[in-house]
């Protein structure tokens, strides 16, 4: 009888001690400790959205984080000038969460993120610019917004990009991938006036087009693998 | 026994794929139809709002009381903007300029200048009218021409687009009917879309509108701050090899890959992950960009803005002042612009891009300058004093001087530019330098990047 009670008593303090540091687990708040290869619950989760914000894919939100979450952790270092190792420290989350704040009017009130065309204009550039030189990524979102500025063409970033047989990547569904953080970058340059395309209004894959249409446009440079033209 | 057990399964296997198929066969059937629906939801709200653009057009020539002119006016800029999305939205072969679409935004563009124009107290030319006019007589024959393609979907099932030639025709064994829309003749349409082609065709032959608005033109038709006389390939590589010697690479070998064809014709060239283009009018570098990989940063903001304006000094680029910045990570992305005699001249800007690893060069684009700069003469103004008594009460001015605007249209203004408060948002005003009229309002927004104009 008295082993059995003892027993008991321990069964309790083990389960109370694991609910304590378990829900301490679940209500960390993302910056509270260093997060690495193996870590797990809801302060991966807000990293790993978090990444996936800024253009940095890591497979599937689950709060684990993986060998995916390390890799786009280390591309995010990488290209905001951390330090590269992998884990996500106080630096780290800080200039994470820093870039996924919304934006603010003067007196500091919240006014949402203000980039609901640039986030659209960077899938367009991902779904048909994956894998070009960046300055040809930027050449391509501002090929849409020279549409915009043309007579000939629809007035906003939506009607432009959804436009019946304007884009190959929207009719094999391309367009809905998340956006990589390059094409993020190269939409954010070109809404804030970088034109490296020369004020094209297409742009074609001259080894990949037989378009009679497309060929027929005057041509005005070409980067990486794109034609641009007039 | 065994066979019977086999004979069992097979009918079992033929039934499950058979009510899969049809499975599949009905829920293709609700898409197509979904599809269906929304483009005769796009051809049907294009038919009407054209109807109301022409309708609204006609009473705007005809209204003379300058609120029923304003009216009618705004009715049509808005109408052609509805007209023009729904447009947008029909099946199409085929993606290209469209002349609907400019005819559209012309129309529309052009009311709302004259409306905004009678609501400030101005009046209509008679040459205005006249374009005016000329645009519902335009519009009359498309608004019919696109009732009759809807009259048609009824009476001779007009698909949406041209189907693609049969194995007959690809043959050469029937006739060709697709390529008869394109060129414009007037052979009957077999499509929606054929149908839209030959408008557009009909309207290309028109000729353009003329008024000066921001969609009349686009871009400047040949840059105005290049430097004088031709350079060869040689002396562009000369050029190239200058500059990246300025800014880090000594004894660099750029490689020649190309020419630009544009009004701001270039040289291209490549240096290890660099891409440089050199104008061949004047050799002026007018982009360049490192994709070199950035290492971990040593350096703020701050220390980059000195490096910028340190590199802006060697380069040659004294007469530009840094305006503004935004963080990209590992770099920062400065503009500079134009100012002479305490005037800032927006639309000459130079963007420069500095590297927070070791504050390298890493961007620059002078195409901005290039195509815009040239010397400016500033009509007589109003005193600082008279302008800030145009603004409007408890707008709380934080900083103010003058500046040249660039206004859509390829055209600029003289203006005061204001920066100040008012209820607890922050904003750029500009009043027009010589008259005091607002020109232009910019509220200022706080993003993670930096300051954000919209």
């Amino acid at each position: 009888m008295k082993v059995h009670i003892r027993h008991w008593r321990m069964v309790i303090t083990i389960g109370l001690l694991l609910s304590i540091t378990l829900s301490g687990f679940a209500y960390a708040a993302l910056g509270d400790r260093l997060l690495g290869r193996g870590s797990k619950g809801s302060e991966v989760t807000e990293l790993q959205k978090k990444l996936v914000q800024l253009g940095y894919a890591v497979g599937t939100v689950d709060g684990k984080y993986g060998s995916k979450t390390e890799a786009a952790i280390r591309r995010f270092q990488k290209e905001h000038g951390l330090r590269v190792d992998g884990l996500a420290g106080t630096q780290t989350i800080k200039e994470l969460k820093r870039l996924t704040g919304q934006s603010t009017n003067a007196s500091g009130k919240a006014v949402g993120y203000k980039n609901i065309d640039t986030n659209l204009l960077a899938r367009a550039v991902n779904a048909e610019a994956r894998g070009e030189p960046y300055i040809g990524q930027v050449a391509v979102a501002a090929v849409i917004l020279n549409r915009i500025a043309d007579p000939a063409f629809p007035k906003t970033v939506a009607d432009i990009v959804y436009q019946p047989r304007a884009f190959s990547s929207v009719d094999d569904g391309q367009i809905n991938l998340p956006p990589s953080a390059s094409a993020m970058r190269a939409a954010q340059e070109a809404v804030t006036g970088s034109d490296p395309s020369g004020g094209a209004l297409f742009f074609f894959n001259p080894a990949k087009t037989s378009n009679k249409y497309i060929w027929s446009r005057p041509q005005i440079k070409q980067i990486g693998n794109h034609m641009f033209t007039k | 026994m065994r066979r019977k057990l086999w004979i069992g399964a097979i009918t079992l296997a033929l039934l499950i794929s058979l009510g899969w198929g049809w499975n599949e066969y009905r829920l293709a059937g609700e898409y197509r139809l979904a599809g269906e629906n929304n483009n005769r939801r796009a051809l049907n709200d294009f038919a009407s709002h054209l109807d109301q653009l022409e309708t609204d057009l006609a009473k705007g020539n005809v209204a003379s009381n300058p609120a029923q002119k304003i009216l009618y006016l705004s009715q049509v800029s808005s109408k052609s903007e509805a007209a023009l999305k729904d447009f947008a939205q029909i099946p199409a072969q085929q993606t290209g300029l469209s002349y609907v679409g400019q005819f559209l935004t012309q129309s529309g563009e052009f009311a709302r200048i004259l409306a905004q124009r009678v609501a400030g107290g101005g009046t209509i030319t008679s040459e205005e009218e006249t374009t005016l006019r000329d645009m519902h007589e335009r519009l009359m024959p498309v608004n019919q021409q696109v009732q009759d393609l809807i009259l048609r979907m009824d009476t001779e099932k007009l698909v949406w687009t041209d189907p693609d030639p049969s194995w007959r025709q690809r043959l050469g064994l029937g006739t060709q009917v697709a390529e008869a829309a394109a060129d414009g003749s007037e052979a009957p349409s077999k499509s929606v879309s054929s149908g839209l082609d030959q408008l557009d065709a009909s309207l290309q032959k028109l000729p353009p509108f003329s008024y000066t608005g921001e969609y009349a033109t686009r871009v400047v038709a040949k840059p105005l701050g290049l430097p004088a006389g031709e350079v060869t390939k040689d002396q562009a590589l000369e050029k190239a090899r200058d500059f990246l010697s300025k800014i880090g690479y000594g004894d660099a070998t750029p490689e020649f890959s190309g020419e630009s064809q544009t009004e701001l014709a270039c040289y291209i060239f490549n240096y290890k992950e660099s891409y440089l283009e050199v104008s061949r009018q004047g050799g002026a570098i007018v982009l360049y960009r490192d994709q070199r990989a950035i290492e971990p940063k040593t350096l703020r903001v701050e220390d980059a803005s000195n490096k910028a304006k340190a590199i802006l000094q060697a380069l040659d680029w004294q007469q530009v002042a840094i305006t503004s910045s935004e963080e990209f990570g590992s770099y920062v992305q400065f503009d500079a612009v134009y100012e002479k005699n305490g005037v800032r001249i927006y639309p000459d800007k130079v963007r420069l891009m500095i590297a927070l690893d070791n504050g390298q060069l890493v961007g620059f684009d002078a195409t901005p300058y290039y195509a815009f700069h040239h010397e400016r003469t500033f009509p007589a103004k109003l005193t600082m004093e008279q302008a800030v008594r145009k603004l409007r009460p408890n707008f709380q001015v934080l900083e103010s001087r003058l500046a040249v605007i660039p206004k859509s249209g390829n055209k600029e203004v003289y203006s005061y530019e204001f920066r100040g408060r008012y209820q607890g948002e922050e904003y750029l005003i500009y009043l027009n330098a010589t008259n005091g009229a607002e020109e232009k309002i910019q509220r200022i927004i706080k993003t993670p990047r930096g300051e954000y104009l919209k």
